[in-house]
């Protein structure tokens, strides 16, 4: 069974195929600005190095944030797009989800945190099993601090973004086949139904929402 | 000669759509997902909140679109495309599906300019012929273009400020009459007299525009009475600035038929829509002699169809595009 996932949440391209377990070929390009321009090109040259068709592929498993919504929709649009137009086998996780599962080190509790600005990040807090303890959601970065003193154990962040005085920071980088072996068998998702997990209004309905509450 | 079926995709604003198109002239099906109700609570297109529905919509709205056509992807001989100018979000949806569509398929992917777009839906009335000057009026647009031959693009002219379209938006706003600005201002110009002074915005000897003083003259007017303790007119002000936009555009659009030696005009863009433009024009074209073509209305706003069909042209003319075309919110229409 050969699986394509693929994260564009981030500046990163993260792409991997991987058949029965074995990785086959992955991408882990830092594009920022050109994720836009080279994602699909990557991909296909990915498809050319590793003899893939796209019709070889039996399932896609699609990160749907949170993260760079531009990104997001990037990912998610190529992801939903290629499973409905062939037909395809397709799940979502979460960008924070991953970051979880890809943790080298051992801990009681694993946090992945993406910074949102403005003192908010994205953040989930997950157990050794890769439990939700804390839902994913988007959080000032003091009031999820101020949760974590009640955590009876040891813990780690995960990001690839800085943040001043949060101790201990393991850097992300994806493990596929952790991934994929993880959420492989998630429930599998209708291509039209796909939708992005921002965890954040946009600007104008959070003033909306403001104005009608006043 | 083979039928060419053309998969058209356009996402720059707030109208997911999709259509096929053959030969550049016959509309198979078209589907259109519209936001206008979502953006109305915000008084305007929010961009970001029109990406996040592009991207909910994309799907379903080509699979209806082949659904209503009675057609697969493999009858399809390539996906054309909006590229620019338009919304980045908005635009990266639809070209993000197209580029996948290319790549799965293996079908050539052609980018289409939006403003290319809005002029070649005049081709799925009537065969355009050449040379011709096309007047493209929309929200975001407000230009005129000289075609001397088959996709040949020559800008002359342009706004250097707000497109007319927005300016309309802007006007409605400052007026109290709701959004979208064009179709109401244009109703309740035809049931007011031209009583207001405002002044001609740009009447000089080049082909732009300027709508930004006659938006500041009408708040400013607006403001004023409003200070006086009078009430305005709002039927009488909008007749008053429509006259003025129409009488400006109309008399330039005019100025470069004759320039240019040519006795054909065609009408693009939401604008062209404007029940005055239409008049005047019609009226000011019969008087000298020009053949001019107003697409349908439904031609008028942003479809997929119009993409289909210019980007047959450029099919025909083997102008494909690779997997690494981006999007861009401005490039100029060459």
């Amino acid at each position: 069974m050969k699986i394509l996932y693929l994260d564009t949440s981030s500046s990163f391209l993260y792409c991997a195929i991987v058949k029965d377990n074995v990785l086959i070929g992955e991408l882990k390009l830092k594009l920022e600005k050109d994720l836009s321009t080279l994602a699909l090109s990557e991909i296909n040259n990915l498809f050319i190095v590793t003899s893939t068709t796209p019709d070889d592929i039996d399932k896609i498993l699609v990160v749907n944030g949170p993260g760079s919504f531009t990104g997001i929709r990037i990912g998610l649009t190529i992801a939903k797009t290629y499973a409905w137009g062939l037909n395809k086998k397709i799940s979502t996780i979460s960008s924070l989800e991953a970051m979880a599962v890809s943790c080298v080190e051992s801990f009681d509790y694993y946090i992945p945190i993406i910074d949102a600005r403005r003192g908010y990040v994205y953040a989930g807090i997950y157990d050794k099993d890769y439990n939700q303890i804390l839902s994913n959601q988007y959080i000032k970065l003091d009031v999820l601090q101020a949760t974590l003193d009640n955590l009876p154990g040891t813990y780690t962040f995960i990001s690839n973004d800085s943040f001043d005085n949060l101790g201990n920071i393991q850097r992300y980088d994806p493990d596929f086949l952790k991934i994929v072996a993880k959420y492989n068998d998630k429930e599998e998702v209708n291509p039209h139904g796909i939708d992005a997990l921002y965890l954040k209004l946009t600007e104008a309905e959070e003033k909306q929402g403001e104005v009608q509450n006043a | 000669m083979k039928d060419v079926y053309i998969l058209g995709i356009e996402s720059s604003c707030d109208e997911t759509s999709a259509s096929i198109v053959r030969n550049g002239t016959d509309e198979i099906a078209t589907v259109i997902l519209s936001q206008i109700d979502i953006h109305t609570n915000f008084g305007g297109v929010v961009p970001e909140i029109a990406s996040r529905h592009h991207v909910k919509n994309i799907t379903m709205v080509i699979e209806e679109c082949l659904n209503k056509a009675n057609m697969k992807m493999t009858d399809i001989d390539a996906i054309a495309v909006t590229y620019g100018p338009g919304l980045i979000g908005s635009l990266l949806v639809g070209l993000e599906a197209a580029k996948t569509l290319s790549f799965i398929y293996n079908k050539p992917l052609i980018p289409v300019h939006h403003i290319a777009g809005h002029i070649y839906a005049n081709n799925l009335v009537k065969t355009m012929e050449y040379p011709l000057i096309a007047l493209v009026v929309s929200g975001g647009h407000t230009d005129l273009v000289y075609m001397e031959d088959e996709y040949q693009f020559r800008h002359i002219g342009g706004t250097l400020d707000d497109a007319v379209g927005e300016c309309y938006d802007k006007v409605a706003r400052v007026i109290g009459v709701g959004y979208p600005g064009g179709p109401v201002i244009d109703k309740m110009a035809t049931e007011g007299k031209h009583s207001y002074q405002l002044p001609m915005p740009l009447d000089d000897d080049s082909y732009n525009f300027s709508f930004s003083g006659l938006k500041s003259a009408v708040i400013n007017l607006v403001h004023n009475e409003e200070q006086r303790g009078n009430i305005i007119n709002k039927e009488d002000l909008a007749t008053s600035f429509q006259d003025v936009v129409v009488d400006i555009i109309t008399k330039k659009t005019i100025r470069a038929l004759k320039e240019f030696k040519t006795s054909r005009l065609i009408l693009a863009g939401g604008v062209a829509a404007n029940q005055g433009l239409r008049a005047k024009l019609s009226t000011v074209c019969a008087e000298n002699n020009i053949d001019c073509s107003f697409p349908p209305i439904k031609y008028c706003t942003d479809n997929a169809a119009m993409i289909a069909t210019a980007g047959y042209f450029l099919y025909k003319q083997g102008k494909f595009s690779g997997l690494e075309l981006n999007a861009k919110s401005s490039v100029e229409l060459k």
